[in-house]
């Protein structure tokens, strides 16, 4: 019925006039027609109704904080979901690791010396980036360190006397992202000697900061948890991932700040 | 490690000024139609407020996606109308509690207007149909979609949009016909 403007438009035409989202010939054509027809522009009158009230009963900061909680929420649910598909693929998904490690993963590690940050105790994490156009190169965490388009993040650690690791992002909007593992409990640390490896690679999306947090501990800690501590460091911060304290987690823990490209 | 990590992880983020810009974009133009929708629906005002913000959520997870559809409304609409069809659905006696809160809110929704009454005839019968019929219905009747705008919010041939609205109509009144 939009089409046919000598008549009414539908009033779904006029509900995306008032969104703004019609084509500027048939806004102009919706608006001029509305503009003498009562009937339409009563419907317009509703819709720019609805939008005050809406606006003067939910006021915009406390929606755009219950909206993140929401996204933040079902983020969780599908890497619950995510992990629920990996249990059941295992075996299958560690082999493909395997063999295609070989490939993707030793350029990273070709030059892998032992550094890092030696945090409370023994143990020692390290982040190391690579895979652009410039040469490997280990991250400070004394600074923020800015990564190239392409380029790819590895993960390591010494772990001393250290029984498990755990690995996690937050982004600039306080989003939490599990890395290693992606749910359950942190990982047992590998045995032996030098700088043990995470598998595979992670690639940051989108723009701003990114806060990658190391925990090395003596007991498992749930993802859940290390996770929570995170967010709550986020706001404990302001909401300003620069400026996160410390997870509210034992053991000890390397922070790095990257600068998405 | 005996870990299924995948060789390659991509981890999603973005800054906050643009989650935020994106935000208050969505809120000045669609809040309250969304709102409307979910209200409508599931006449509480609490679950209609969740149901608000799991639907924002979900733009701003796909905020690509949504970027690029040519009408972000038709794109909120038709996932707020999911959304709460699917709660109802799944909520033990989810119609029948909406059916005592019909009743309860009864004395405010009779103004005797034409419009006013196909909509509450409209939320009267929708327990009587499928989910797809429900979400087509909805569009139609209430948001005002003509047929092609239907099947195509819903990816259906304008046929077999016709053909549920048709049956929609044998339950209730002459309103409810489809020209």
């Amino acid at each position: 019925m939009s089409a046919h403007l000598s008549e009414h438009p539908t009033e779904w035409t006029l509900r995306r006039l008032h969104a703004g989202e019609l084509p500027p010939a048939e806004a102009t054509r919706a608006r001029t027609h509305a503009a003498d027809c009562q009937q339409c522009a009563a419907v317009l009158r509703q819709a720019e109704e609805a939008q005050r009230q809406f606006e003067a009963e939910h006021p915009f900061e406390p929606f755009a904080a219950n909206v993140e909680k929401a996204a933040e929420k079902s983020r969780r649910q599908e890497q619950a979901r995510s992990a629920g598909r990996q249990r059941w693929m295992g075996p299958v998904v560690a082999l493909a690791a395997t063999v295609l490690l070989v490939v993707a993963v030793r350029p990273l590690m070709a030059t892998a010396p032992v550094s890092g940050v030696r945090t409370k105790g023994g143990a020692v994490a390290e982040l190391r980036i690579g895979g652009g156009e410039g040469s490997q190169r280990v991250a400070r965490t004394d600074a923020a360190e800015p990564l190239a388009p392409g380029e790819r993040v590895r993960l390591g650690y010494t772990p001393d006397a250290r029984k498990y690791v755990l690995a996690l992002s937050v982004d600039a909007a306080g989003g939490v992202t599990p890395l290693y593992p992606e749910a359950g409990q942190s990982l047992p640390v590998e045995t032996g000697a030098g700088t043990h490896w995470l598998p595979g690679s992670l690639e940051f999306t989108g723009a701003g900061a990114e806060r990658v947090v190391v925990v090395l501990t003596d007991a498992p800690v749930m993802v859940e948890d290390a996770s929570a501590a995170a967010r709550q460091a986020f706001e404990a911060s302001g909401r300003d991932v620069a400026k996160m304290p410390p997870l509210d987690v034992a053991g000890e823990q390397t922070h790095w700040m990257l600068l998405k490209p | 490690m005996g870990t299924s990590q995948p060789v390659l992880r991509v981890i999603q983020g973005g800054p906050t000024e643009d989650r935020r810009a994106f935000l208050r974009e969505q809120y000045t133009k669609y809040g309250g139609s969304v709102l409307g929708r979910c209200r409508y629906l599931l006449k509480d005002a609490a679950k209609a407020e969740d149901a608000m913000h799991d639907v924002f959520a979900r733009a701003l997870t796909h905020a690509g996606d949504f970027r690029a559809e040519a009408s972000p409304l038709t794109w909120l609409m038709k996932i707020a109308t999911h959304h709460c069809l699917n709660q109802l659905r799944s909520e033990r006696a989810g119609w029948r509690g909406w059916f005592a809160r019909e009743e309860a809110a009864r004395p405010e929704g009779h103004g005797g207007q034409e419009s006013l009454e196909t909509r509450d005839l409209v939320r009267r019968l929708l327990s009587k149909v499928d989910l797809e019929t429900q979400a087509a219905v909805i569009h139609y009747h209430l948001d005002g979609m003509t047929l092609d705008e239907v099947a195509a919010t819903l990816g259906r041939s304008v046929p077999t949009v016709r053909k549920r609205l048709e049956r929609f109509a044998e339950l209730g009144g002459e309103e409810l016909k489809v020209p």
